[in-house]
């Protein structure tokens, strides 16, 4: 239940969908609190690039009727929800966070925001993210950078920036996020929540615009990994539309959330962050602390070695870029000038790639998922950095420019495995550090389930940033 | 500007970029080599790519 004396704003999904049984809270008393705080915060923060308040009004008041006649339409019946600017929502803009698309009105809802709404989401806006989930943060877009609430000074990561920055400041409990190098884990390490990219195929990606289809994930970003599990089993599915989709059964991701983790083997990937990109002290530190938890809680830890990170960084690049480079080469033949300096510059290497480079990346692409099946035949989940450094100062280009590529989240962009990343600690200077967890394919309910028992040992969960 | 990158920009059809960002068009080239390089292709000359190829029963 609601700890007494809980914020509004802080309240999860959970506990939210517990008052509205209890009586004790309504939709419309929910969403006017979250639209007073984002009215409050977001001319520091940027995380919206459009709210749709009077629509969030309608639509709270419609749950709070429904609820007073006895009518729930679901899980997430009037829980408001914040959708990453690069996901379709009928009637709004999907603007990429560019001048490119502007002006491109969404038709329909893309699938999961569909699912959401299925299941009773209150939709709250359209929220920041890096110029085509690719190009940021940039100063030279038609919309400001999300800034991070644990210090507004600092960068939220990316490219789900105004997910991360919005959930962390208690703007909205839910988010979608997408990811094809890290761009759901990212935010969720640097801003202190849970982030998951699920199975590559688990979520359907329809209605989404693309920047690298064989990389492309959509995921869940939350405030505990309980409400992650709960956005998860609304969102997974298969459709038949979307070519990647995984011909799957509805998972039940919270079922086995509290069943800890005594017994199940966890493998460490330590030279991600020891020797193949040393990690700042903080967030090394953090790292044995999550072992030291886990062995407490039962776990049995053991070292274990993959290729090296700048392998797998590699080949998402090769993949990346070329893929993207499909599906931007018109606009950047005819409106090179239209992009931001950022993403022109990170989307026109896939014109000097070749075919060779690709089919070889693409290659090489499956050894590497084999070897990380490899290790999970004897290990139920790895463990490894998310992030090497604390965020960057926003402003300092270079310094933001030397870190971002510092992560361990790309790898399994290329392989397709479920990964979760969430905080482990703060650093010195007060700012988010973090750990992710990888799973075996389609066993995301299990990465869940190591993410909870961590999360409850370890109680980050209850630190909210000082803003 | 190497004549080789601009010439692989007109390719492209980046006449456009190569005109307005010029430093643009040579980083991306330098990039793309540099990414290209980190790539360790398969020994085995009979490694398929991934996906493979899939036919499926239709209609």
């Amino acid at each position: 239940m609601t700890a007494p004396g809980t914020a509004l704003h802080w309240l999860t999904a959970t506990e939210i969908a517990q008052a509205y049984a209890a009586r004790t809270l309504s939709p419309t008393e929910l969403v006017q609190a979250l639209l007073h705080r984002i009215e409050h915060l977001q001319p520091r923060l940027h995380a919206f690039i459009r709210l749709d308040a009077d629509a969030a009004m309608d639509a709270a008041k419609s749950a709070t009727a429904e609820l007073h006649a006895g009518r729930v339409r679901g899980p997430l019946h009037g829980i408001p929800v914040g959708i990453k600017d690069i996901i379709d929502v009928a009637g709004l803009p999907t603007t990429a966070h560019s001048k490119i698309l502007v002006d491109n009105i969404a038709n329909q809802d893309a699938v999961c925001v569909a699912r959401l709404r299925a299941a009773g989401a209150i939709v709250m806006g359209k929220l920041s993210t890096h110029e085509f989930a690719i190009g940021g943060p940039s100063f030279d877009l038609p919309f400001p950078p999300a800034r991070n609430p644990w210090n507004p000074r600092h960068h939220p990561g990316g490219s789900s920036s105004g997910s991360g920055a919005g959930l962390a400041s208690g703007m909205f409990p839910l988010a979608l996020g997408t990811d094809t190098g890290g761009s759901v884990r990212n935010p969720a390490s640097v801003c202190g929540i849970v982030g998951l990219k699920p199975t590559y195929g688990l979520v359907s990606r329809r209605g989404v615009f693309p920047l690298a289809f064989t990389l492309d994930h959509v995921g869940p970003m939350t405030r505990t990994v309980a409400d992650n599990a709960l956005l998860l089993e609304v969102l997974a599915g298969h459709d038949p539309d979307d070519p990647g989709s995984a011909q799957t059964k509805a998972g039940h991701f919270s079922a086995t959330l509290d069943r800890g983790v005594d017994g199940l083997r966890i493998g460490f990937i330590r030279h991600f962050h020891e020797t193949d990109m040393p990690a700042h002290p903080d967030v090394t530190a953090a790292l044995e602390d999550v072992e030291r938890i886990l062995e407490a809680e039962g776990a049995i830890v053991k070292t274990v070695t993959l290729p090296k990170l700048s392998e797998f960084a590699g080949i998402n690049r090769v993949i990346l870029c070329s893929e993207a480079w499909s599906i931007h080469a018109p606009w950047l033949r005819e409106r090179p000038g239209d992009y931001g300096a950022l993403a022109r510059r990170r989307l026109l290497p896939g014109a000097f790639m070749t075919a060779g480079d690709y089919v070889g990346a693409q290659r090489r692409r499956a050894e590497l998922i084999a070897a990380v099946n490899d290790k999970l035949r004897d290990f139920d989940v790895l463990m490894c950095a998310s992030s090497m450094d604390p965020a960057s100062e926003i402003d300092d280009a270079a310094e933001t420019a030397r870190t971002y590529p510092r992560q361990a989240r790309a790898p399994f962009n290329v392989t397709g495995h479920p990964a979760l990343a969430m905080m482990s600690g703060l650093s010195g200077n007060g700012l988010p550090v973090s750990v992710q967890f990888v799973g075996r394919y389609f066993e995301d309910a299990t990465v869940l389930r190591v993410a909870a028992a961590y999360e409850k040992a370890a109680g980050w969960y209850k630190k909210h940033p000082p803003i | 500007m190497d004549p080789t990158i601009a010439a692989l920009a007109k390719a492209a059809g980046l006449d456009k970029a190569l005109s307005e960002f010029p430093a643009d068009i040579e980083a991306a080239a330098a990039q793309a080599l540099g990414h290209a390089e980190a790539v360790k292709y398969p020994a085995d000359p009979a490694a398929e790519p991934w996906p493979p190829m899939h036919a499926e029963p239709t209609l």
